[in-house]
């Protein structure tokens, strides 16, 4: 018996299988009962109706580590009928895709309303199958199709003997339907009813006690939130005293924009949709030049329209956040499909140099609390600050107490605004020379202290000009705020284990999961590694980073890309050699790839290993998605 | 705002701190734009700090710098989207963009189509070439005003008549004016300004080096004040009034349109530490339970 400890996928037919109502139940169930969820590998199409559509959750009683290998214990089929694109058996694409990745003994559960399907090879392997006719239960006997989801759930909750009394699901439905009626409650408690009765009769007829897992409620003190990276970057800039936001909606930034449409009025703020990426940014800038924290969010094809604005930021030292949650490019690329291929835009794009900041969120905590950040540092530097994110965290949900957001809170300060008070005389040079290269800021509307701002290069008034001299020194004046930013507020990577002697297992954004995952299982294998883990990448600490590097046996690079852009940075900005593992399928880093691909390094020779891929290059090893 | 005094006048009326040396071509028509903003902005009675003047890319931008109040110059393009988001912070400001032609209905076209129809309670001077200027003289989304063309081309296709574009895009106050009597401009101005919504004047401001054709006297053999009888606030009649001065190669000066839409009223955003403190995360949570 296997005790709060499994990792469930649910798959149906986009929109008409509801797939996430029945992932966003079974999760707030789950967490409601101090267990703990991580459920980073939603998959879904860029069409409305109609794809495959998955959401695997993993259910654990101590905070997941990782989100594990592509290993199912429990599969949910929420489709009742075939493919018809598909002329593979079984057909039915949820079977077809994760069946094979069911793991012995574990347990299938499918619509079996229009047919049964075939599944002796399943069981063959252990598995158990629950054949359970929940469309034509919720036709036929409750008359109410939209049931079929809770006819699932309550045959999910019984399996896992979980919430047998429906407490937890009774007071979920009540929170969500009473104001509809108790009707609508009452119809789903009988619709869990009849699930639960439907597997009860496989059971019995199988003589089998139990499925092997069981969810066991655990005492929780504090309650805990289920949130996406995305809601919880949202979250970080209110707290972070952003007031403006705008985006114009792209594949995964469209969330952000919808939460703070929700929430940040509320607060006083305004959000905007763009009527396209520029009008976005620039009305982020202009809101920017008022003086409020402003912020823009898109995704890879969103970002590119915008670069000529990161150097107006950049040039005018308009404070400024760019959020930019990844997506596999290029042009369109996958946009539903995650990928790390952005980094060398947020450090490089634009004509010119500018003074600029990239940092990069690793999980949903990180999400959070960089995103506060991310406000700090723009309202100090004056520049751009890029926030980068991937799709595997937008749309990764996990569990975080709700003293996380209470007990990290900060105080916003507003670093460099001049107010009225502070001007003496009519001396107030918008631009004046500063050592650390930050000058005071002023914003409309305060007295004394009129500026005049352009991205055409200025002098310390803001008087334009072509002087050599001048431009010599506004160039190094605007440059020098990111030795200022070296000195004072540059991180170095985040470091889990000894660096001594070891290989070092470099990686940023998403990867950071199932890198310590992996980390964890060389170890078992008796391969001690050090994990090195970058949030602040630009400008690149190299105070910090190079004499870390140079303790380690050697350098492998994880990413999700083709070309290892943070393993070039590296090289570039350290003189090290890296090693690179890389994933550009559009899946998520599983434990297992990059296990298997530091061990292909390690093995000797090899310098690049790409996952799951065929490619021509003799030099370039593969191994397969999922080892 | 603030209430007009002496000292707000004499701020308006010397050149902007610090000083700008003025590089118009002697005689641009850009000249009496900025003289006539110095007027509205006196008769106006605000402040320069309150002020935010926003300039496009080529001479029409460079107004921002020769005038007092705060400037920001941006890429081309822009500043419709710049002084949007400023508006939407802080609707105690008085937004101003300042640009061209090119800047407006080029590259800048689907901002100004949309800002039209946000009716966001700022003005935009439109000072209207009919060429590309400091490019120095290409054809611009104007040129080609007051032409007779038989045939177009693809590479020479008609004029743009941005009043026209604006009231159909949904601007509410539509007006033109010629920088060559500026009084006249600043009375069309001071209007522009105070308009609750967002505001197109079309200035005819002729370019003395790059346009041969839309010249001062051509503008002033052309331009014609609206008839005093014209009532704004009725669209068909906004458009009639246009409809009869093109029948009659006249261009209408004044007011063509004035519709004011009823708009919720917006506090100024929380920008100041004591406006930020103590943020409450708890309103965010309950989605997430």
């Amino acid at each position: 018996m296997v005790v709060n400890n499994l990792k469930l996928l649910v798959g149906g037919v986009q929109l008409r299988d509801a797939v996430t109502t029945v992932t966003d139940i079974l999760g707030k169930l789950f967490v409601r009962a101090g267990l703990h969820v991580l459920a980073m590998e939603r998959g879904y199409a860029s069409t409305i109706y109609g794809a495959h559509q998955f959401d695997p959750l993993v259910v654990s009683a101590t905070p997941p580590l990782s989100y594990g290998d592509d290993r199912t214990d429990i599969l949910v089929a929420l489709e009742h009928d075939a493919n018809p694109d598909a002329s593979i058996q079984p057909n039915r694409d949820t079977i077809l895709r994760h069946g094979k990745n069911l793991k012995e003994g574990g347990v299938l559960i499918y619509d079996s309303s229009a047919d049964a399907v075939e599944t002796s090879e399943l069981k063959a392997r252990g598995v158990k199958v629950f054949p359970l006719a929940a469309r034509q239960i919720a036709q036929r006997d409750l008359k109410m199709e939209v049931t079929k989801n809770t006819i699932v759930t309550g045959a999910l909750l019984r399996l896992l003997e979980f919430d047998m009394d429906y407490a937890l699901f009774g007071a979920y439905l009540e929170g969500r339907f009473l104001s509809k009626g108790r009707g609508v409650v009452d119809i789903n408690l009988e619709a869990a009813r009849r699930g639960r009765a439907a597997v009860e009769e496989i059971l019995s007829s199988n003589g089998w006690d139990t499925i092997g897992y069981r969810l066991e409620p655990r005492p929780s003190a504090l309650p805990n939130l289920l949130l996406t990276g995305n809601e919880a970057i949202g979250m970080g800039s209110v707290m972070a005293g952003c007031r403006f936001y705008s985006g114009y909606p792209i594949t995964p930034a469209t969330s952000i924009l919808e939460f703070l449409e929700k929430h940040l009025p509320r607060y006083g703020g305004r959000v905007l949709q763009g009527q396209n990426e520029r009008e976005s940014i620039r009305a982020a800038i202009g809101a920017s030049i008022a003086g409020v924290r402003s912020a823009v969010g898109s995704s890879g094809p969103g970002i590119s329209l915008k670069v000529e604005e990161f150097g107006l930021s950049g040039a005018t030292e308009t404070p400024l956040v760019i959020i930019d949650t990844q997506r596999a490019g290029p042009a369109t690329g996958m946009p539903t499909k995650s990928e790390q291929g952005d980094l060398a835009m947020a450090v490089y794009a634009g004509h010119g140099e500018i003074p600029r900041i990239v940092l990069s969120a690793g999980t949903i905590e990180e999400c959070y609390s960089l995103a506060f950040e991310a406000f700090d540092l723009a309202d100090k530097y004056q520049c751009p600050v890029f926030l980068l994110s991937d799709l595997t965290l937008t749309d990764g949900r996990k569990n975080l107490p709700q003293t996380f957001f209470t007990e990290n809170q900060k105080p916003v300060v507003r670093h460099g605004l001049v107010r009225a008070s502070d001007i003496e005389g009519d001396g107030y040079h918008r631009f004046a020379m500063t050592p650390s290269g930050i000058s005071p800021r002023s914003i409309v509307g305060t007295p004394g202290a009129i500026f005049k701002v352009s991205g055409t290069e200025h002098d310390e008034t803001g008087l334009i000009t072509t002087d050599p001299s001048k431009r010599k020194a506004m160039v190094e004046k605007r440059m020098r705020k990111m030795q200022t930013y070296l000195r004072e507020d540059a991180k170095p990577p985040q470091v889990f284990g000894s660096p001594d002697g070891v290989p070092l297992l470099a990686g940023w954004g998403s990867t950071k999961m199932p890198l310590l995952d992996a980390q964890a299982r060389l170890r078992a294998e008796g391969t001690e590694t050090c994990v090195v883990y970058f949030t602040h990448i630009w400008p690149f600490p190299v105070h910090l980073v190079a004499p870390l590097l140079r303790q380690g046996s050697e350098l492998i690079v994880v990413e999700q890309n083709y070309a290892g852009q943070l393993a070039d940075l590296i090289q570039q900005e350290c003189l090290v050699e890296t090693s690179r593992v890389l994933k550009y399928n559009g899946r998520p880093f599983y434990t297992a790839d990059i296990a298997g691909g530091v061990r292909q390094v390690l093995a000797g020779g090899t310098r690049v290993v790409r996952v799951g891929e065929e490619a021509p290059d003799a030099a370039i090893v593969i191994v397969p998605e999922g080892d | 705002m603030s209430v007009a005094s002496p000292g707000t006048a004499k701020l308006w009326e010397q050149n902007a701190f610090p000083r700008h040396r003025i590089q118009w071509c002697p005689g641009c028509g850009d000249f009496g734009v900025l003289a006539a903003l110095k007027m509205a902005l006196v008769r106006m009675g605000v402040m320069p700090h309150e002020v935010l003047l926003v300039g496009g890319i080529g001479c029409s931008g460079q107004t921002r710098n020769y005038l007092n109040g705060n400037g920001f110059h941006g890429t081309h393009g822009g500043p419709l989207g710049y002084a949007l988001g400023a508006k939407m912070v802080d609707p105690g400001l008085t937004v101003i963009a300042l640009a061209g032609d090119g800047d407006t209905l080029a590259i800048g076209m689907e901002s100004f189509i949309h800002v039209c129809r946000r009716d966001p309670a700022m003005a935009l001077i439109l000072m209207n070439n009919g060429v590309y200027g400091l490019t120095r003289g290409q054809d611009s989304p104007t040129t080609g005003l007051g032409k007779i063309m038989e045939e177009h081309t693809e590479e020479h296709p008609p004029f743009v008549d941005p009043a026209r574009l604006a009231i159909t895009a949904g601007a509410t106050f539509v007006a033109q004016s010629f920088s060559g009597d500026p009084k006249h401009c600043a009375d069309v101005y001071v209007e522009a300004f105070r308009h609750p919504g967002f505001a197109l004047v079309n200035d005819f401001s002729p370019c003395v080096t790059y346009n041969k054709f839309n010249t001062s006297n051509w503008y002033r053999e052309h331009g014609e004040h609206i008839p005093e009888g014209h009532d704004p606030s009725d669209r068909a009649a906004a458009w009639a009034l246009l409809d009869d001065f093109d029948r009659r190669g006249k261009l209408p000066l004044g007011i063509i349109y004035r519709a004011p839409r009823r708009k919720k009223a917006h506090a100024r955003l929380p920008i100041w530490e004591e406006e930020l403190t103590g943020i409450d995360p708890a309103p965010m949570f309950s989605a997430f339970r």
